[in-house]
């Protein structure tokens, strides 16, 4: 039997491609890598178990894919596809039709949350049990191995009953665990599908040849009686099931059955459950019988349909109390899912007196978003089936203080096997932890015949993220489907996380642990602080330490200390002789990049090579020296919310809050990103006032707003701490008179120095020292810290005296700050300046993706509030109906305006003159003036109203804010634009609603890992377009402009922010809807973001990315709409293309696709460019708006 | 006329005038063109050590470390995009070039040390390449950088070069050496066959409004050749490493030139980029004119005629030119 270490993901889709014909697919997380892998494969020509490549599609939305899958198995294909969440919803109404029509079918689902309060993109069994409706057969794995096979099990069984299978797993707990594995051959897979059921399958495609009509619409006579006439394929499916499963396991000798038991034979107390909690409650029960508690716990395969016979057979006769638990939640139900399933079993066979005790049952949720089950949550159960009075409805896993529905676990419970290994990574997202870590799991799993297992967590950031790497290894085969709890070693990859986390939090008495830091070992006990030196005290542990960053520069591997720290896991862990394990660290090396390149492998192994002379021991003192104290994690004058919740969200310590610390509704208050410092940069920009032309150029690209530049009465400044600069304000006529001050957040910045990159003041007798320069964080982040703490105490300088150029717009404030984005992010800016310009009169409908997480994702959110407490206020709804959200903000908003209004009228014979002309004048969002004005207005009237009686008074002062105008804006990405939402987003144009949509347009669906968009340019290697994609981008701006009535712009803020700032200023300006479609530089498209300002003039130049602005006002004006804002092509495409990784990629695979790609782009741009100067040719005669009545066809001149 | 055909390398030539290494190495139909038009062997552009290194390091920066650090993202490229960032499509094109053009392909490596990347030498030979065009091009800027040590640096490339492969090895150098016949001594020592004389420096210009350098390429005029055929006329027949000319070579007379200085071969780049490849005709027949109306049968009878060791007024090539030369304006033939 072969054995491999891969994820349950790889491991089912190994399956599923290898059984299927068609896949149709669609990125969600957990389940992308399902589709990636099988895109990946079929660009490489694998086969599948009949010789033929799959037909790989990815479809423009998961109801796409459905309905691709609907058609293809129509055709007689053997079909799969793969999703989770959000995206199995959406498939909802295919699957119907495919239970309807009896199709054989299996998917595969990495269970996932569905968004409710908030979006979640972890664990629990809401999407399935959303789908258990349809007519599938739902079938559980609580395994990595479970997911193959079962997946494999699932493929066999669809095709004779002929009842479609949606095989689930845990996201991320399983779909993402790596684990070691029996692999099934294509020889397996042969001898456990049967033939003839592919080709009864097949005999029953649609062919003209044998002509029938399904899918017709059938009235009450006939519709009740076909869905009856299903009925007796559902009977047999689990007779059928289980004769899969028996093949099966004389196939490989792996038994499953519907229901599998696990306990004491006589039990009396059982758990029931499905999914990878099975697992963790299996192992407790184990530990539990072997004290001699009679407990059982019965894992359920097949949910739907509902064996009842089977689940008695398997569930002991002498079990007198069951605790049912589900991993999902139906509000208002009489139970969850399976407690009712359960339930309605046991009752039925009481009542028949087919059994002779109806046990007691209770039922309790757990898992919810990948909260975390344990061994100790299982007892806790257990211990709740003993009580005199059980609670009917529990919940396990939180501290429910509102409805005191949970119930009290013991955390301090470890059962584990002492056996199994257990070590702890803490790692930097870019450091190559988790990639090092899943190859010393394959080096452990593969080499040798420990089992192995690995599970990965990771936070929300996408700059400066931390990894946390799970890894057990041991004799035994491992259950433990949750994290662990009391490592045998620990593993602190980046020093700054021991100011930041308790990192020694699950440390073992006597544990090992490892710091990277860069300290010699004689300075490491000084630098700690008390909290971490008395845990390394009490708990007796042995200190190594090592120069990893050192070590890695050394090798020229930057700060990729990953190999480096490998082996001294290796030295340290002891599980294989030493040589040995740098052995296979180097194989593993050459495997993993060897491709790329024999510098890349040269350098590892040299940093390899240098590890261990780099390691030492240091001697834990018998007590704590230390006086310094872990810096606190917010500040001290942080609001209550933020010190009660936030922070403990940001110390990882959110799953301790009860439920009352929680908004029911999912409503957070904005503004708190300022809260979680982070540090990550290691060089922030310095300012060099005597240098700057105050430009303001860094302040505009500055992804993280973590650079600002701000004016201020001179006198404001006084009482500035000593290293606070500023300088007058001399570059703008209008800021005569003021100071000005160019900041850095040095917490906040990520180092990524495009600030500096753009700066264009140099010192003329050293040009490389500009009037900004990247300098040591350490060395100034303190003084920095201070100043900028001073600056945002400065008040701000009325917004009307800001003027709109683009020079002068960063000195407004930013109402969008600190973000996660990635280092170097292009879409950041954009949003940014959007909140410069009209943050505080902002709604935002914002579509999932990067800007969703960036901007939504807690513990901490980078929306923020000015000094008035206004500020962008945010909601994310789904991913496809961005625009529509907005669009119903839009006419929700207006007729609270009409209604404001309304009441201004009614009151108008009563109110002052002077105040009803102030409220109804024109006001326009972008006049800051009348803005002004008709806020203090609106504040008049309040008052006015306060002494107001009536109902009247009392609405309108609710309603009174409305008066001032507000911009309603729809932000996402190209995903959303060019695919998902993209219906909706043509119907918000359409509606003629004054309604704008920010699309960033990175080119590929970035926040799951760049596949392919319709936005994808032609050339591009993307996921899902593995071979370089061969068709042109949609011209998404010239659909927009067939309508007449939309302003659109393509804009190119890195390098042409005028351009941008106008743009926007004239979308937002225009009385209808406007589609602003932004250049988006991204970490997707493979080079080093600092050079993208160059990059984005490169495509702006070559007419991959031309600038324009459309705007139906011109033709009133005779003019014709279209402007061409970058009219010459005045570099090649060839040239734009040969610096991105996504292009040079395909000329390295394949140089000829490659130069007929970069030909064809060219041929495509050119083809753009003539028929747009066409269109920004056309003479309009200047004409008023036609009347109402006159039809086109009535005009005879 | 002359008879073209030449030996070079232990290869038949056709002709002695090569493509030399350029962009030209992209362009298929180009270079069978140039082929049609007479070229007697194509050197590609060449395989840079830095470039090598660093397109793999900025991989391994950019694609690789961004692997496995996001929970939503594993990775932002397609993973079968985990191929070679090194010479692989170089060889391919060799491949190519080698099956679709019937002159021999020289390969061109450009290193400064004798690291890991010489191994990229056999990989030449074994994708077909007749010979390889050592590079060396090495800018001193560390002031305990000695001329010695340097060229000793050099030597040691050139060495581990030709220890990897069966196939000639010359070396292309740049003018600037204090002893240029001792330091090819040292390259005839150290197993080379042939030298290429002289590279030329892209020297980045200034770009005086951004105050920053400017990197352009500004192709060659015939300015350039004197400098050549002074380095080719010194070491005919004081080296047994066969010798092309390169840089500066516009028409046939320039050609003939480089043959009579005692050049086996004559590269050209700029006058194709200029021209396009039918330059390399009209060079042909200039050159063939001019050598034929000379009198000469075969290439070998012109070549190094006008060589230190064989011109009637060889001394010119020496320092009396030069003293010659900074009198010689005051008394110019025709002026007063």
């Amino acid at each position: 039997m072969a054995f491999q270490t891969l994820d349950g993901n790889e491991a089912v889709a190994s399956v599923a491609y290898r059984l299927s014909e068609t896949i149709a697919i669609y990125p969600i997380t957990p389940a992308s890598v399902m589709g990636e892998h099988a895109d990946d494969w079929a660009t490489l020509g694998r086969a599948n178990l009949w010789g033929q490549v799959p037909g790989v599609v990815e479809m423009q939305s998961e109801a796409g894919a459905a309905g691709a899958m609907h058609g293809a198995l129509q055709a007689g294909s053997l079909v799969t596809t793969f999703t989770a969440s959000q995206g199995l919803l959406l498939m909802l109404p295919n699957l119907f039709k495919i239970a309807g029509e009896l199709s054989p079918f299996c998917m595969h689902i990495a269970a996932r949350s569905v968004a409710t309060h908030a979006l979640s993109i972890f664990c629990d069994h809401s999407d399935v049990m959303a789908a258990r409706g349809t007519g599938f057969a739902l079938l559980a794995s609580g395994s990595v191995q479970e997911a193959q096979d079962l997946a494999a099990i699932g493929h066999a069984v669809t095709l004779e009953p002929r009842v479609p299978v949606m095989h689930f797993f845990d996201g991320f707990r399983t779909s993402h665990e790596i684990s070691k594995i029996a692999v099934l051959s294509d020889e397996d897979l042969t001898a456990l599908v049967s033939r003839e059921g592919v080709q009864s399958h097949r005999s029953r495609r649609m062919t003209p040849d044998r002509p029938v009509v399904r899918g017709t619409s059938q009235n009450p006579d006939a519709f009740f009686q076909s869905r009856e006439a299903t009925n007796p394929f559902y009977q047999v499916f689990p007779e059928r099931l289980e004769a899969v499963m028996e093949r099966f396991a004389d196939i490989t000798g792996r038994h499953y059955q519907l229901f599998d038991y696990m306990g004491h034979p006589e039990a009396e107390r059982v758990v029931i459950l499905m999914g990878s909690g099975a697992e963790c409650a299996h192992e407790t029960v184990e530990w539990l019988t072997g004290q001699g508690e009679k407990v059982g716990v019965l894992k359920v395969r097949l949910f739907r349909p509902f064996a009842t016979d089977q689940f008695l057979q398997a569930l002991p006769g002498t079990v007198t109390h069951i605790a049912v638990l589900d991993r999902t939640k139906e509000p208002g139900a009489q139970g969850e899912p399976l407690l009712l399933e359960v339930s309605g079993a046991l009752m039925e066979a009481y009542s028949r007196g087919d059994r002779q005790i109806l046990p007691r049952v209770i039922g309790g949720r757990y898992g919810l978003s990948s909260r975390e089950f344990t061994p100790a949550m299982v007892c806790a159960v257990f211990d709740q089936l003993r009580a005199a009075s059980p609670k009917t409805r529990f919940t396990v896993g939180v501290r429910d203080d509102v409805t005191h529905l949970s119930l009290e676990v013991d955390n301090e419970l470890d059962i584990e096997s002492p056996q199994t290994r257990r070590a702890l990574f803490f790692g930097l997202g870019a450091d190559g932890t988790v990639s090092s870590n899943k190859a010393s799991i394959k080096i452990l799993g593969e080499g040798t015949e420990l089992y192995a297992q690995g599970h990965f967590v990771y936070d929300s950031k996408k700059s400066g993220a931390t990894t946390v790497s799970h890894l057990r290894f041991g004799p035994l085969p491992i259950r433990s489907s949750y994290q662990i709890r009391q490592a045998q070693f620990v593993a602190v990859h980046a020093p700054q996380f021991l100011d930041r986390f308790d990192v020694l939090e699950h440390a073992a008495p006597g544990a090992t642990i490892l710091l990277n830091v860069p300290w010699t070992p004689e300075q490491v006990w000084d630098r700690l602080s008390v909290e971490v030196q008395q845990v390394l005290v009490d708990r007796k542990v042995r200190l190594y330490v090592i120069d990893a960053a050192g070590v890695a520069e050394a090798a020229g591997l930057e700060r990729r200390i990953n190999t480096v720290m490998q082996v001294c896991f290796f030295a340290l862990a002891d599980i294989l002789p030493r040589d040995e394990a740098i052995a296979r660290i180097k194989d593993s090396i050459r495997q993993t990049w060897g491709r790329r390149g024999p510098e890349v492998v040269r350098r590892n192994v040299e940093a390899v090579d240098s590890a261990l002379a780099n390691l030492h021991e240091v001697r834990v003192p018998g007590e704590v020296t230390a006086t310094r104290r872990r810096p606190p994690r917010v500040p001290r004058d942080a609001p209550d919310f933020v010190q009660k919740v936030t922070r403990l969200l940001m110390d990882g310590q959110g799953d301790k809050l009860p439920v009352s610390a929680f908004p029911p509704d999912g409503t957070w208050p904005t503004g708190t990103s300022q809260y979680e410092k982070r540090s990550i940069a290691l060089e922030i920009p310095i300012w060099e006032s005597d240098l700057c032309v105050q430009c303001n150029f860094c302040a505009m690209i500055c992804p993280h707003t973590a650079i600002t530049g701000k004016v201020f009465e001179p006198e404001a400044g006084k009482g500035a701490p000593d290293t606070f600069e500023a300088v007058p304000e001399t570059h703008t006529p209008e800021l005569e008179g003021l100071d000005y001050r160019l900041q850095v957040a040095p917490d906040d910045c990520t180092g990524c120095g495009l600030c500096v990159e753009v700066c264009p003041a140099k010192d003329r007798t050293q040009p490389k020292r500009k009037a900004i320069n990247m300098r040591p964080l350490a060395e100034h982040r303190e003084a920095e810290a201070k100043n900028l703490a001073f600056l945002r105490s400065l008040p701000d300088v009325p917004r009307e005296r800001i003027p709109r150029d683009f020079k002068s717009l960063p000195l407004l404030i930013p109402l969008f700050e600190y973000s996660g984005a990635c280092a170097g992010c292009g879409e950041t800016p954009y949003i940014r300046l959007l909140t410069q310009l009209l943050g505080d009169r902002l709604l935002i409908a914002n579509a999932t993706g990067c800007s969703s997480i960036y901007g939504g994702n807690l513990p901490t959110t980078p929306y923020t509030v000015n000094a008035d407490g206004r500020g962008p206020t945010w909601n994310n709804s789904l991913f496809e109906d961005a625009a529509e959200l907005g669009l119903g903000m839009r006419m929700g908003l207006d007729r609270l305006v009409g209604r404001a209004r309304q009441l201004l009228e009614d009151l108008r014979e009563k109110l002052p003159p002077d105040l009803y002309q102030d409220l109804t004048g024109p006001c326009a969002t972008l006049d800051e003036v009348a803005m002004a004005a008709r806020r203090e207005a609106v504040t008049r009237l309040r008052d006015w109203l306060a002494d107001q009686q009536g109902r009247e008074a009392e609405e309108l002062s609710n309603l009174a804010d409305e008066l001032c105008p507000k911009s309603v804006w729809v932000i996402g990405g190209d995903g959303w634009a060019y695919d998902i939402g993209y219906g909706g987003l043509d119907h918000a144009l359409a509606s003629g609603q004054n309604l704008k949509l920010l699309v960033l347009d990175t080119e590929v669906y970035s926040n799951t890992g760049g596949q392919q968009s319709k936005a994808t340019p032609m050339g591009a290697i993307a996921k899902f377009a593995a071979a370089g994609k061969e068709t042109r981008k949609k011209d998404l701006g010239l659909l927009a402009m067939s309508y007449g009535h939309v302003y659109v712009a393509q804009i190119a803020m890195q390098s042409h922010s005028n351009h941008t700032t106008k743009a926007l200023q004239e979308a937002e300006s225009f009385d209808g809807p406007a589609l602003i479609i932004a250049h988006s530089p991204c970490i997707a498209h493979g080079y080093d973001l600092v050079h993208s300002p160059a990059q984005q003039k490169r495509a702006v130049d070559s007419w991959a990315w031309p600038l324009y602005r459309f705007d139906p006002r011109r033709i009133h004006e005779g003019l014709p709409p279209l402007q061409l804002d970058s009219l010459r092509q005045k570099v090649t495409m060839k040239n734009y293309m040969q610096e991105e990784a996504r292009f040079r990629m395909l000329e390295l695979r394949d140089p000829e696709r490659y130069e007929q790609l970069v030909a064809a782009a060219s041929e495509a741009a050119q083809e753009q460019r003539e028929l747009y100067k066409q269109l920004a040719g056309i003479h309009f005669e200047p004409h008023e708006h036609p009347e109402p009545d006159q039809k086109e066809g009535d005009r005879h001149d | 006329m002359t008879e073209l055909a030449t030996r070079w390398l232990g290869l038949d030539l056709c002709s002695p005038l090569l493509v030399g290494a350029s962009p030209l190495t992209d362009n298929l139909d180009a270079l069978k063109a140039c082929v049609d038009a007479g070229a007697g062997a194509i050197v590609m552009h060449s395989l840079f050590e830095e470039q090598l290194v660093a397109e793999q390091m900025a991989a391994h920066r950019f694609i690789d470390s961004r692997i496995n650090m996001d929970a939503e993202a594993r990775s932002f490229f397609p993973e079968s995009e985990v191929f070679e960032m090194g010479s692989g499509s170089y060889l391919k094109r060799l491949e190519t070039l080698q099956n679709a053009l019937n002159v021999p392909v020289v390969a061109s490596l450009n290193g400064i040390s004798a690291g890991g990347w010489v191994q990229h030498a056999r990989e030449l030979e074994d994708a077909g390449a007749s010979a390889i065009e050592l590079n060396l091009y090495d800018l001193a800027t560390d002031p305990s950088d000695t001329a010695a040590s340097l060229e000793q640096r050099q030597l040691d490339v050139v060495r581990s070069v030709v220890e990897q492969v069966t196939i000639p090895v010359s070396v292309k150098l740049s003018p600037f050496y204090s002893a240029l016949p001792a330091f090819v001594a040292g390259l005839q020592a150290a197993g080379a066959r042939g030298l290429v004389l002289f590279n030329r420096f892209y020297q980045p210009d200034m770009d005086l409004d951004e105050l920053e350098l400017s990197r352009e390429v500004v192709l060659s005029t015939n300015a350039e050749l004197p400098l050549r055929l002074h380095g080719i006329a010194m070491l005919f027949n004081r080296t047994a490493l066969e010798m092309a000319a390169s840089g500066g070579v516009h028409s046939g007379d320039d050609a003939a030139k480089a043959i009579l200085s005692g050049a086996t071969v004559v590269q050209m780049v700029s006058v194709l980029l200029r021209e396009g490849p039918s330059a390399l005709a009209r060079i042909t027949g200039e050159m063939n004119q001019r050598l034929s109306t000379m009198g000469y049968r075969t290439l070998a009878e012109a070549r190094g005629a006008l060589s230190l060791a064989n011109a009637p007024n060889s001394r010119t090539w020496e320092r009396l030119n030069y003293a010659h030369l900074l009198h010689g304006w005051q008394s110019s033939p025709g002026t007063t």
